[in-house]
């Protein structure tokens, strides 16, 4: 079980240290840490289990932020990252962003949650409905209300019912004036394009996000008009396995609030809603870069926040990039960036430049990977689509929202 | 409270130095504390925020404990919670002054609000203090008892942390029965979980002393309460699962019905939307049908599809744990996801571990039917942006093709690389043609006519030149100018840095001398000249040892160097199937993400920090992922056939330098040419076994070492030792634990080698020399202590030493225990002229 979690700033400071057994886990330990994450050149490579002389090490990174957890002894290595991806996700949550200050200011609620997520190396309660009816978030709401009421606490005097209810995730029943549920598809497209333009892989990673804020108990059925396109599943625990195995038909009692109900992937899917045709052409010290951006496939919706990344090689001195639509602009770290934005009607866009090659290079033998970015609002591009939700004994007054999104995953484009 | 430990790193300017901080808020808190004005509590929120702050950032605020503790009689919550976790940190250090807190604790845990009984009690036992243990079990019983599940559930916990501070009370107060009887009868899941995990730690704990204890725990896997948690999984928090999910594994069905029930009832958990529950399913499954092999080959189709989702959806981090676990899999059942490869494709933004594990797993599922289509991607990152992927790309490639029957198009490929003019993929691409060619030699007129183009000069790296050299050497008779690259390369021997491109550079010199003599004679006058004046050990060796053998007699030498070769059939793995299973017992364990079994990395009582010894220790102990391992003992093995066994114990001393013998070999490689060199060496055998003493011995008087090394050694021990002796921690623990003490002596160790002993590796290493293995050592300067064990030559008796050095007073207390107790004394000597060299050789 876990010992000891440390929070890390991107300098390695000790932002916050959780000892959570008996056994107190030293702070050199972090010492050591961050000289094997220098040693490694960015904490980006150095792997999320490792092994030190006396501990071993669950690592998580998010946003600057290292979440570093300790163990003397065996346990399954999924549960120590899990647990603090949840960590990182609750406190992103609570905090509205991470980052080293917000941090820094709030280390009170940062410890009052690890408080209530762990006691004694083993994870309890990481659901965010839960923990925030135990300790209330540092919003402007509560930092206005306690100045009104001069009650400064925030904390909820009373214990959150679901602890001792028979469905966890679920607070006792809330009462709603209006009763709303909202229910959100969120696609992620991840495709790898060859430089033939042939589609080596693609494939969808969607969520159903529901946003209920309903009255009582709420039973809820979802259904799909094409379930059967679904490769895999996972649910939020709330949902019924049996009807889904029989008719494919999600049945479940939503935690109250924002959560994600079911995610799901697609894969083997036969056409991109864009193409991207890079060429690239050296010689003489010098190479030559065309690529073309255009609509594939129409999705029927507009396709909006386009843009092109890709990393220029080390062997590169100097880039001279255009274009015919939109902003090129290249970063400090060799990263040219086309922000693109809609395709114009009139015009296909364009990029064209030349790139100046090292002195005793020839031509180029590295070739970027571009990586493409795009939003659609609208549509389900693995083509999901939602046939109806019921409400068991409906209130008098529901309204019912549906939504759908898609985005860009890792869309990479080889030249 | 540790100093603070980061302040070596740049501290913030703002940072405070401490002292005078302190004091200051001391000030404040003393006066606050009797204070009844309204809006105290924001200021003492304010001052408590300081000192947990300052706490944080690792200052020393202990000294302000009793003014804590003054001020901690407060309604507000978040106060409470803040002097708790004041407390909890620093009661250890001032046990005396946490005697204050116990009052308020206690009064806190009969607090009207269960939340703030909850915490104080959860305070409470966070104190761990010992001598305050009987004020612990009063609060507990009753948080045991609580109308409230909060409260019961941080009650277990409580139980639990009082038994680490004091089993004894623990016990005399029957909390062990108590929560067994939550445990089954409490309504709230997360009191049974924690009461689960509580009971499984206590009883493991007690099993060794008390046969109830060891009863009892044996009845937490029993039919019952198993299926009394298994039917109410789907209440339990998403964490009690995967400790419910772990006791299953423990769990033996009685028929395969109960088994088929088991994992009906635990389909859905395959769904689950933490990976951590998919994962512990995933093992039950796996588990539970070990014996019934259709069922189990059914299990991997069904747990494919969740595995993959886990990989392609997750973090990076837990793809990186999955894809551990699914090359754990897919060595089992590669044609289960053979038509999945297209998941392990790499993504261009993913972290190189994962793309590392990637290519393993695109490796492993390579077979007829995909070959072609993961070749090409492969082959596309091998022109990829991050370098050592793309190495370790090319080297896929390679592996796939030592697999593969038809390796046509890879060939093709790999030929390709090689024309790529990039320095690392003409480098890589080389060392894999070479041991493409050990395997495949039908294709060396293809690979030779395009590694003939390639200039010796643009190969830089060693492994890269050596294999070149090698190709050289080997197919002479077929590349035109090899002779003359290769008397080139001797011209400029004094550049040569690396010994491993030397000694090559002898062995291809040689070779080539035999299939083309005239063309080859100067270079191979020069190279032997060169080679014996060289200053590395082995070239100098290896060198003289050509140099004499072709005065001996010529086709002797020729049999020797250029015997007739048998194409490798099969690599030899280095991990050996018996640890693949183990890791497969240990599934959804660290071990798996190591990819050793535990015994080789955790240590068992982790409280006392007793660290293994390692590189070496790993070695003993067996096979382990270290791939020298396999590598030195065939060499050793070459030795063993090429010297006496009275010479044995000389040359020992300096086998340690890892010389190649003619064997090529690739350090770098995962695989070694076990065939291969067991050829060479039967054919070496029979002429040089009359020879080499006297070959050796000159060699010995010419380095001026002589052999009157050896008389140092008081008395020439008749014990011989097994150089490869094995043995895992357990059975030496075990072994330990059994056998008398045989002999107890003190031997002083020579002042060079205490001053060696800076570093305990240096004795590990001069130990293993003389064939006594270290299994464990730990110790701090003055005292260090090291657990060694040895095998007697040919037989499986074994001999264990703790031996502790004290080096301030240069001596060395040493325990010995022997299967065999007649030849304990033998040992002994043998021990102790081995710890007397240390230091001097």
């Amino acid at each position: 079980m876990l010992q000891c979690i440390f929070l890390l700033s991107d300098s390695g400071e000790v932002m916050l240290e959780k000892q959570l057994t008996g056994h107190r886990v030293d702070r050199s330990i972090c010492d050591w840490f961050w000289d094997h994450v220098i040693s490694q050149g960015d904490s980006f490579k150095s792997q999320p289990v490792i092994a030190s002389p006396t501990h071993y090490l669950f690592q998580v990174v998010r946003e600057g932020i290292t979440f570093l957890a300790c163990t003397q002894v065996e346990m399954p290595p999924l549960m120590g990252i899990e647990f603090l991806c949840r960590v990182s996700d609750v406190l992103s949550d609570y905090l509205g962003g991470l980052n080293e200050d917000v941090i820094k200011d709030n280390f009170v609620i940062v410890y009052e949650l690890l408080d209530e997520m762990i006691d004694n190396g083993f994870p309890l309660t990481t659901e965010a409905n839960i923990l925030r009816e135990m300790i209330a978030p540092p919003n402007i709401v509560s930092k206005v209300l306690s100045v009104v009421t001069g009650n400064s606490s925030n904390v909820s005097d009373t214990l959150p019912g679901a602890t001792g209810s028979c469905i966890p995730w679920r607070a006792a029943e809330p009462k709603y004036a209006n009763n709303e549920v909202y229910v959100d598809l969120v696609e992620e497209m991840d495709a790898v394009i060859n430089r033939d333009g042939a589609l080596v892989k693609c494939e969808v990673y969607g969520e159903v996000r529901v946003n209920s804020h309903l009255s009582g108990l709420p039973d809820l059925t979802l259904s799909f008009a094409n379930p059967s396109i679904l490769d895999d599943v996972r649910f939020h625990p709330c949902v019924r396995f049996r009807p889904w195995e029989s008719h494919q038909v999600l049945s479940f009692v939503p935690p109250d609030g924002e959560f994600k109900l079911m995610s799901y992937r697609i894969k083997k899917l036969k056409s991109t809603p864009l193409y991207v045709k890079p060429q690239l052409t050296s010689d003489a010290g010098k190479c030559r870069v065309n690529v073309l951006v255009g609509i594939r496939n129409d999705p029927g919706k507009t396709i909006d926040s386009i843009t092109l990344e890709f990393q220029l090689p080390p062997c590169i001195l100097s880039a001279d990039l255009n274009s015919n639509h939109g902003t090129v602009n290249i970063l400090g770290n060799k990263i040219c960036s086309w922000t693109i934005g809609r395709i114009p009607k009139d015009k296909t866009p364009s990029l064209s430049g030349t790139l100046l090659l090292e002195t005793e290079l020839e031509r180029l033998h590295v070739f970027p990977t571009f990586r493409v970015g795009f939003r659609i609002m609208g549509v389900a591009l693995s083509g999901l689509q939602i046939d109806k939700l019921d409400l068991k004994t409906a209130p008098s007054r529901l309204y019912k929202g549906f939504r759908a999104l898609t985005r860009a995953g890792e869309f990479e484009v080889r030249s | 409270m540790a100093p603070p430990a980061q302040s070596q790193r740049s501290p913030s300017p703002s940072q405070p130095s401490g002292k005078s901080e302190v004091s200051d808020l001391k000030l404040q808190l003393r006066q606050l504390a009797g204070s009844r004005a309204p809006g105290v509590d924001d200021s003492k929120r304010e001052l408590f925020k300081k000192v947990i702050s300052y706490m944080t950032i690792g200052i020393d605020v202990s000294s302000l404990f009793g003014e804590m503790v003054m001020c901690s009689a407060t309604s507000d919550i978040v106060l409470k919670k803040m002097c708790y976790l004041y407390v909890g940190n620093y009661a250890k250090v001032n046990p005396d002054l946490a005697l204050l807190t116990i009052n308020f604790l206690q009064r806190d845990c009969r607090d009207e609000d269960p939340m703030i009984r909850g915490l104080a009690l959860r305070s409470l036992c966070s104190l761990r203090v010992a001598n305050l243990v009987e004020y612990l079990v009063g609060p507990l019983g009753s948080g045991l008892k609580d109308s409230n599940s909060y409260v019961r559930m941080v009650a277990v916990m409580g139980v639990l942390k009082l038994y680490h501070i004091s089993a004894s009370t623990c016990i005399d107060a029957d909390f062990p029965s108590i929560l067994k009887h939550l445990m089954l009868h409490d309504s709230d899941t997360q009191v049974v979980a924690n009461c689960l995990s509580a009971l499984q730690e206590i009883w493991s704990a007690e099993a060794s002393t008390s046969e109830e204890a060891s009863r009892e725990r044996e009845a937490l896997i029993s039919k019952p309460v198993i299926y009394y948690l298994l039917n109410r999984i789907k209440e339990f928090s998403e964490w009690a699962q995967c400790l419910v999910l772990e006791l299953v594994t423990k769990y033996v069905p009685s028929d395969s019905s109960e088994i088929f029930d088991i994992m009906n009832l635990l389909e859905d958990r395959l769904q689950h939307a933490n990976g951590a529950v998919v994962l512990a399913t995933i093992r039950v499954f796996l588990q539970l049908t070990l014996s019934m092999t259709d069922v189990h080959q059914q299990v991997y189709e069904r747990i494919k599809a969740p595995l993959l989702t886990l990989v392609s959806s997750g973090s990076p981090e837990q793809s990186y744990a999955v894809l551990s676990h699914l090359h754990l899999l897919v060595m089992r059942a590669p044609y289960v996801f053979s038509s999945d490869y297209k998941h392990f494709y790499c993504q261009y933004n993913e972290p190189s571990y994962v793309k590392r594990l990637k290519l393993e797993m695109l490796t492993a599922v390579a077979n007829e039917s995909n070959t072609y289509e993961i070749v090409t991607e492969l082959c596309e990152y091998a022109a990829n942006v991050d370098i050592p992927i793309a190495r370790e790309s090319i080297r896929a490639v390679g592996k796939i093709a030592l697999q593969q029957y038809d390796v046509n198009a890879i060939v093709d490929r790999l030929l390709q690389f090689l024309e790529m003019e990039k320095d690392y993929v003409t480098a890589e691409a080389l060392v894999l043609v070479k041991d493409l060619l050990r395997k495949y030699p039908q294709w060396s007129h293809d690979c030779i006519a395009v590694v003939g183009n390639i200039s010796s000069k643009n190969v830089q790296e060693p492994k890269a030149k050596a294999a070149l050299i090698w190709m050289l050497g080997e197919y002479s008779q077929d590349m035109q100018d090899a002779p003359y690259v290769l008397e080139s390369l001797v011209e400029n021997w004094d550049e040569e840095h690396s010994a491993e491109v030397r000694l090559h550079l002898l062995t291809a010199v040689m070779r080539c001398f035999f299939k083309r003599p005239p063309e080859t004679q100067s270079a191979l006058g020069a190279a032997l000249a060169a080679g014996i004046a060289d200053f590395h050990q082995d070239v100098h060796d290896r060198a003289l040892f050509y140099y004499r053998i072709l005065r001996y007699n010529v086709s002797v030498a020729e049999r020797v160097v250029n015997p007739p070769k048998q194409a490798v059939s099969v690599f030899a793995d280095t991990q050996s199937s018996e640890i693949k299973d183990r890791i497969f017992d240990e599934f959804n364990s660290l071990s798996v993400l190591y990819q050793k079994p535990s015994y080789m990395f955790t240590d068992k009582e982790h409280r006392v920090p007793l660290e293994f010894a390692d590189e070496l220790g790993n070695l003993s102990i067996g096979e382990a992922a270290n791939n020298v391992v396999p590598t030195q003992m065939v060499e050793e093995n070459d030795k063993d056939l090429l010297l006496t066994t009275s010479e044995k114990e000389e040359t020992k001393g300096s086998r340690n330098n890892g010389s190649a013998y003619t064997v090529p070999y690739d350090g770098s490689s995962t695989s070694v040419f076990a065939s291969q060199a067991q050829v060479e060496s039967a054919v070496s055998n029979p002429t040089l076994a009359g020879h080499s003493p006297q070959a050796s011995f000159a060699i010995d008087d010419l380095l001026g070492l002589g052999i009157p090394a050896t008389p140092a050694v008081p008395s020439p021990p008749q014990l011989k030792l097994n150089t490869k002796a094995a043995l895992d921690p357990s059975t030496f623990q075990q072994k330990w634990r059994q056998l008398p003490v045989a002999l107890s002596q003190e031997i002083s160790v020579n002042p060079q080698g205490v001053a060696a002993l800076t570093a305990p590796q240096a004795l590990l290493r001069h130990m293993q020399s003389h064939s006594i293995h270290c299994i464990a050592s730990g110790g701090q300067s003055p005292n260090f202590k090291f657990l060694f064990f040895a095998q007697k030559f040919e037989e499986s008796s074994n001999y264990l030493v703790e031996c502790v050095i004290n080096t301030s007073s240069a001596k060395a207390q040493v325990k010995i225990k022997a299967d065999d107790q007649n030849t304990s004394q033998d040992f002994s000597t043998l021990f102790e002229s081995a710890l007397s060299k240390f230091g001097t050789s």
